[in-house]
């Protein structure tokens, strides 16, 4: 067996290894490198920034704990960003396996900047209906949701104060990690009760939805962690996404450098058969 | 540090290891956290669906507050539950005629409008852009989505690819050129989900590494160290266990 062949059948466990290794050694020792901010994620942020203060900001974390790591950091950035501008926050999910971590983000953020609950922002939890929850948001969203995830009844709530329903919002933030996700949001929501609208999402997610983006169907799109990095550099509050990033980069390289090795001993190994 | 954090700390390192033990073989350690992904995940959903449908939208509006109305769609919803009944399953139709009725008559509309026409408006764009003072003009920059180069590009590449996947007509001659450039940027779509696919695993593991670390601290109790060591232990003793055992016969 040649060389070539011998690598091509190495043990899948060095490959884990590696990578491994290639992640945990720049979280340990980070470097810093520059992070770059695209012009999606920087609409996101501008159109945030243009808001007057009260504006109502509505955001719906529609993943689970399986997505965390990407769309967590995503949340807590939009989430102080909105607070620091003074903005009024309505939240809430369309994942029932995702109410739980909803709750311990909005309400770690909001004790962190000091914001009241049912004045500054309210948590309205998860309601059954997929889709069919943004329609009734768009009808009359104290029908959606007559109870915050509280129970506190959400008629009254100052927070609310002048929102009936998904038309009087002023920008809406989808962080989808699947469906009902982004894409509902803008079909169901945004398409018929016309509110400006952006998105966040799974790196596996941002694909598909860049078409959305490009068509100006949505104003913004914070994709994976690379995106959570790029927002919390705009904030200037540097977090977990941040510190993430010298790993992600380590780790594409060292993905780069895999393929490229594979292509070389494969090509050698057929070279080697064909003399042979 | 409030002991809560410190158990869900404890749990939380532990179910990770367990999970990462698969990379070096499946194993029942493995096996165990799977299970308990698989059975937290539904005893949460069972929960709270049980908590905010039966208690909060259906019991409490009804008894509470005599929203006798509710009571039609609870029926059309119980109606559902006659499949468990040979004799009246039949009774189960109308409820699901009802939801795809209703889905139907939602989802179309509003999916035909938002991305099927308001793509296809976005996929023909003016190529010449007429600026007051300035006349026509073509913007030839590859960077700038709305430029007229990049117009062009996607209107090759949406045509090519349909044409692609007509199969009406053999793909010969000019249309084999077509179908091939069709082939071409289904390679760059294929390979811009790939790398953001890598991307988002990386990501994952990220997470969890981070998560790792910050548990590796002394005032968590460095569960992360304790439960390495007693996760490698464990794959040691079940590997010496798998090996001593006889093979089955038959």
């Amino acid at each position: 067996m040649t060389f070539a062949e011998r690598m091509l059948k190495i043990d899948r466990r060095i490959i884990f290894l590696v990578i491994g290794l290639c992640t945990l050694l720049p979280l340990l020792y980070p470097v810093g490198l520059p992070i770059k901010i695209s012009p999606e994620v920087r609409g996101v942020y501008d159109h945030i920034e243009s808001l007057p203060e009260r504006s109502v900001v509505f955001l719906s974390f529609d993943f689970d704990p399986a997505s965390k790591p990407e769309l967590h950091p995503q949340a807590i950035a939009l989430l102080r960003h909105a607070f620091k501008k003074n903005l009024r926050v309505v939240a809430m999910t369309l994942w029932v396996t995702g109410t739980g971590l909803a709750d311990q983000i909005i309400t770690q953020v909001a004790r962190e900047m000091e914001k009241e609950n049912g004045k500054d922002y309210v948590f309205l939890g998860w309601s059954p209906g997929n889709t069919a929850v943004i329609i009734n948001l768009g009808q009359d969203l104290y029908k959606a949701f007559p109870s915050d995830y509280g129970g506190k009844p959400t008629k009254g709530l100052p927070v609310l104060d002048g929102v009936h329903s998904l038309k009087d919002i002023t920008y809406l933030v989808g962080l989808g990690a699947g469906n009902p996700g982004v894409e509902a949001w803008y079909v169901f929501g945004k398409d018929k009760y016309r509110f400006e609208m952006g998105g966040g999402c799974t790196g596996v997610m941002a694909p598909g939805l860049y078409p959305l983006l490009r068509s100006g169907q949505i104003n913004g799109l914070i994709g994976g962690l690379r995106g959570a990095a790029e927002y919390e550099s705009l904030i200037d509050r540097k977090g977990t996404a941040v510190a993430g990033m010298d790993a992600q980069s380590a780790t594409h390289a060292a993905i780069v450098l895999l393929v490229i090795m594979c292509n070389v001993f494969y090509f050698a190994s057929r070279a080697q058969q064909g003399r042979g | 540090m409030p002991f809560e954090s410190i158990i869900g700390a404890w749990v939380a390192t532990g179910l990770t290891l367990f999970i990462f033990s698969f990379l070096y073989k499946d194993n029942p350690v493995f096996k165990v956290a799977e299970h308990l992904y698989v059975g937290v995940s539904v005893g949460y959903t069972i929960v709270k669906t049980y908590d905010t449908v039966i208690v909060h939208l259906i019991w409490k509006p009804i008894v509470e507050n005599q929203e006798w109305m509710l009571l039609i769609p609870v029926f059309i919803g119980l109606l559902m539950l006659t499949r468990y009944v040979p004799k009246a399953s039949w009774l189960s139709r109308y409820a699901f005629a009802f939801i795809v009725g209703v889905g139907s008559g939602l989802a179309i509309p509003r999916t035909i409008s938002s991305f099927i026409l308001k793509q296809i408006e976005d996929t023909i764009r003016p190529l010449l852009t007429l600026m007051p003072g300035e006349g026509v003009s073509f913007t030839w920059n590859l960077l700038s989505p709305a430029s007229g180069v990049n117009a062009i590009i996607i209107l090759v590449g949406v045509c090519s690819v349909l044409f692609y996947f007509f199969f009406s007509v053999e793909h010969r001659g000019p249309g084999k050129a077509v179908a091939r450039t069709g082939v071409f940027f289904l390679m760059i779509a294929f390979g811009a989900a790939f790398g953001y696919t890598v991307m988002a695993r990386m990501s994952l593991l990220i997470g969890r590494l981070t998560d790792l670390i910050e548990f590796s601290d002394a005032s968590y109790g460095r569960p992360t160290l304790w439960l390495l060591v007693m996760t490698i232990g464990l794959l040691i003793v079940l590997g010496r266990r798998t090996r001593s055992e006889p093979p089955q016969e038959g």
